[in-house]
């Protein structure tokens, strides 16, 4: 009777003790299908969620144009289908990596992104798109964050490979391959002065590259301490894509552009110690802007605007803070501003877009997939205002940590 | 013991059946859990390669080794170096059995990987050309079918700004002309006369015409009889109000339909000869100016209304940017002209004058905004015996500065109807498939 009693605690301990260890033993694998299975959901969402930004305009369809709220996010260009995308739009996104900047003058902060020294978009962070009210006008706030990324597909890079003569190497490639024998089209602004009065001569001219998709370029006329700016457009085979390069004699004494108004094409220029507080006041800088667009056979044509020379000054005085330059289309092209320091030998340009991909700026824009446990990416190749795009997403659920293992 | 024995065979069992699942419940790599959506990739791809026709170009000239190595160069450095690709480009022909030939492709590696996905992307070649042959309005009945295009070199212009009234002409005449019977430029402020006096300038029917004026808010006034006191000369108010109103009278007459392509309607009157030391306060000299008292006028004319000089504004500026009608986007898909769907309108025309001038909207061109239309064909009703008919039109553009001639092309185009008949596309060797195989490696 003991004997059978002592069997059946033992069998019922052991009995119970392995059941506990199966069921989790069981749980583990099923727990592990069903990340698996939130992932893969995650991963279709990411998909979606790119379609959806990038096949449809957006909500008033202009949005990108006018400095008006939206109601519907979109970044597709209104005034074509499929993958082609508003340089404009994609300027009012509020960049994630660029550190912003505050100016005194207006007492707003602004989006920055800056490639270089001296090119420049900064947009008011009233006009500028917030990733949160983003992810609610996608409908996925509180249950996924995202990332959207769009890069150049084509590398232009330039280096200036001698002084006097100028000469400039013009290399263009993609993804790790050269664009041989690719058309280059180029302009070329040479910074000169009369006086306090920074004027410019502009030059336009088509070239080819070699195999290796490079080609040199020389500049007559060119000294070795002149200022200047050289835009170049590269296309192959359906590829398009944008480099450029300025030298500068100043250090600090510049013009910074701010976008102001993107319904009127309001551009803000600054005295840059106004913006980066470089010390104690220094000269006005006198400057002259123009408007270069890129013409549908991928060649450079230079725009007139108005009241596209002044001067501007340092501080609060009674004197002009800032200046305003209008652009006056909603044709993607460049503003190229040409400065120089008053009674210094200091001159210079800046460059700034007229649409993103004028100058084949990179956008990042949303949160930050480095802190989270799974990102799904997926990407597209868009164009945007003809240049050639790589539009990625990164995309993680907000629904609580899973981990696989 | 006998139970203790029992249990460890259920564990025995338990543990078999654990690793049988174990063993058929395969969990997906993660390449298939999160895997690169290749088909989309592979199709945008190709639409961006095509974005400049360069594509249609290659799969046309695969023989071409500088166009057809271009391809292979920029789909190379498109794609990022774990991606694989086969491109092949096959001939639409249809008259077989075999719906697709091969033609030639392009590779980058001898298979694809793991896992490939494909798009495909039809291209057409740039020889194509599809007939299309419109009707011709008027032609089932309504009359008409002549357009009047007013090209007046004595005449100047405003709020045209970029362009000149000659070349608004030719691109209208260039738009319109396949949709009437005659299209006549109307060369000087005399031939405008000619046909006020209801004389045809090359025979053409006069009654139930367009006519477009292409000086923007200056109307050309021919000088004599049209420009004299008491026909379109407003002695008392030293206006030439008047001149308007006989064109109003002119329009229902003759079941004109007149067209303001831009800004305020009849705003000025032009002509270099009779006004040669005038101008319009903006420099532009041959010019005067008659004010909001000119709209008034025209549609007291329209509406067989007495003279009377009423210089009362008009218009009203609706607040932020105006949108095409539904009506006028499908008549842009349907025509295929596409002028930007959203416009800036300042001298928009208020709905008040429907009922004033006994008018009838037949084509909204943009989204009426509170009680102003930004640009409408208005309609007049004249009732006669009990029945009431259209006699006379007016299609006012009410926008901004610089026109947009292919608006005006639009509206008219939106409110005539008249039908394209499109021959068949049976044409082969016109259409080449391109599919674009991506495979990824590396990875897991």
């Amino acid at each position: 009777m003991v004997s059978s009693t002592v069997d059946h605690m033992i069998a019922v301990t052991v009995f119970l003790a392995a059941t506990l260890l199966f069921i989790g033993l069981f749980n583990q694998t099923i727990q592990t299908a069903v990340i698996y299975q939130r992932h893969r959901a995650t991963a279709t969402k990411a998909s979606d969620l790119l379609d959806n930004m990038l096949l449809s305009p957006g909500l008033p369809v202009n949005w990108g144009q006018t400095d008006a709220n939206i109601t519907g996010f979109g970044l597709q260009d209104p005034e074509f289908t499929q993958y082609k995308l508003s340089p404009y739009s994609l300027m009012r996104l509020r960049s994630s990596v660029g550190e912003p900047v505050y100016y005194n003058a207006t007492e707003q902060w602004y989006s920055n992104v800056t490639i270089g020294d001296r090119n420049f978009m900064l947009v008011p962070y009233n006009l500028a798109l917030e990733y949160s009210a983003v992810t609610r006008l996608l409908g996925i706030n509180n249950s996924y964050g995202f990332q959207l990324t769009l890069t150049p597909i084509v590398t232009v890079s330039i280096q200036e490979t001698s002084a006097s003569p100028l000469t400039l190497k013009v290399t263009a490639s993609g993804v790790g391959f050269p664009l041989s024998g690719a058309t280059i089209s180029y302009c070329f602004l040479k910074v000169g002065t009369h006086g306090n009065d920074p004027y410019y001569d502009i030059s336009f001219d088509t070239v080819t590259a070699d195999d290796t998709g490079s080609k040199s370029i020389t500049i007559s006329n060119v000294a070795a301490d002149d200022s200047y700016a050289f835009i170049a457009y590269v296309r192959e085979g359906g590829l398009v894509g944008v480099g450029y390069r300025e030298r500068t004699k100043d250090q600090n004494k510049y013009v910074i552009p701010f976008i102001d108004s993107f319904d009127e094409g309001l551009v803000l220029l600054a005295h840059s110690y106004d913006v980066h507080f470089f010390g104690a006041p220094v000269p006005a800088v006198f400057y002259n802007a123009t408007f270069v667009l890129l013409t549908e056979d991928f060649t450079l044509r230079e725009m007139p605007i108005d009241t596209t020379s002044d001067h501007i000054v340092y501080g609060h005085g009674s004197d002009k803070t800032y200046e305003n330059v209008t652009i006056p289309t909603h044709n993607p092209g460049i503003l190229v501003v040409t400065y120089k320091a008053q009674g210094a030998n200091q001159d210079g340009v800046v460059l700034m877009p007229w649409g993103l991909s004028s100058l084949a700026f990179p956008v990042t824009f949303g949160g930050d997939p480095s802190q989270q446990e799974w990102v799904a990416t997926d990407m597209r190749h868009v164009t945007v205002g003809g240049i050639a795009y790589q539009a990625q997403i990164a995309l993680w659920s907000l629904e609580g940590y899973q981990v696989v293992g | 013991m006998m139970r203790t024995i029992e249990v460890l065979i259920v564990i025995i069992i338990i543990t078999g059946a654990f690793i049988a699942a174990s063993f058929f419940a395969v969990l997906p790599w993660p390449r298939q859990v999160s895997p690169l959506n290749l088909r989309r990739l592979a199709f945008t791809t190709l639409q961006m390669l095509d974005s400049n026709y360069d594509l249609s170009r290659a799969a046309f000239e695969t023989e071409n080794y500088t166009i057809w190595g271009g391809l292979q160069i920029a789909l190379s450095a498109s794609l990022p170096p774990n991606i694989i690709y086969n491109l092949t480009v096959y001939e639409v022909t249809g008259e077989t059995t075999q719906l697709y030939t091969f033609i030639d492709s392009m590779s980058n590696a001898e298979s694809l990987g793991i896992t490939s996905d494909a798009s495909s992307y039809i291209v057409a070649s740039s020889n194509v050309t599809f007939n299309v042959v419109p009707e011709k309005i008027g032609e089932h009945g309504g009359g008409g079918g002549t357009l009047y295009i007013l090209n007046c070199s004595d005449a100047n212009s405003w709020w045209i700004t970029g362009y000149t009234a000659h070349s608004l002409a030719q691109d209208l005449y260039n738009l319109l002309s396949p949709y009437f019977h005659e299209t006549v430029m109307v060369q000087s402020t005399n031939q405008l006369a000619q046909i006020l006096d209801g004389t045809a300038l090359q025979g053409e029917t006069l009654q139930s015409a367009v006519v477009i004026n292409t000086c923007g808010e200056a109307v050309p006034i021919p000088s004599g009889y049209y420009s004299s006191s008491g026909v379109g000369y407003d002695p008392a108010r030293n206006s030439y109000a008047r001149y308007s109103y006989v064109l109003g009278q002119r329009v229902l007459e003759y079941n004109w339909t007149w067209v303001s392509i831009v800004g305020y309607p009849l705003y000025y009157v032009s002509n270099t000869g009779l006004f040669p030391t005038y101008q319009n306060d903006w420099g532009i000299y041959g010019m005067r100016a008659v004010e909001a008292a000119g709209l008034n006028a025209f549609l007291r004319g329209l509406d067989n209304l007495t003279y009377s000089y009423d210089s009362s504004w008009l218009t009203g500026s609706p607040s932020g940017v105006v949108y095409l009608s539904n009506e006028a986007v499908d008549s842009s898909n349907y025509y295929g002209v596409y002028p930007s769907p959203y416009q800036t309108s300042t001298r928009a025309l208020p709905t008040s004058i429907i009922s004033a001038y006994n008018l009838n909207v037949t084509t909204y061109v943009f989204n009426t905004v509170g009680n102003l239309i930004p640009a409408a064909v208005y309609r007049h009703t004249v009732t006669t015996g009990g029945t009431t008919h259209y006699q006379g039109a007016f299609y006012a553009i009410g926008l901004t500065r610089t026109p947009d001639i292919r608006l005006t092309a639009l509206g008219l185009l939106a409110d005539y109807r008249p039908r394209l008949y499109r021959s068949e596309y049976t044409a082969n060797g016109t259409s080449r498939l391109v599919v674009l195989q991506l495979g990824l490696v590396g990875g897991v």
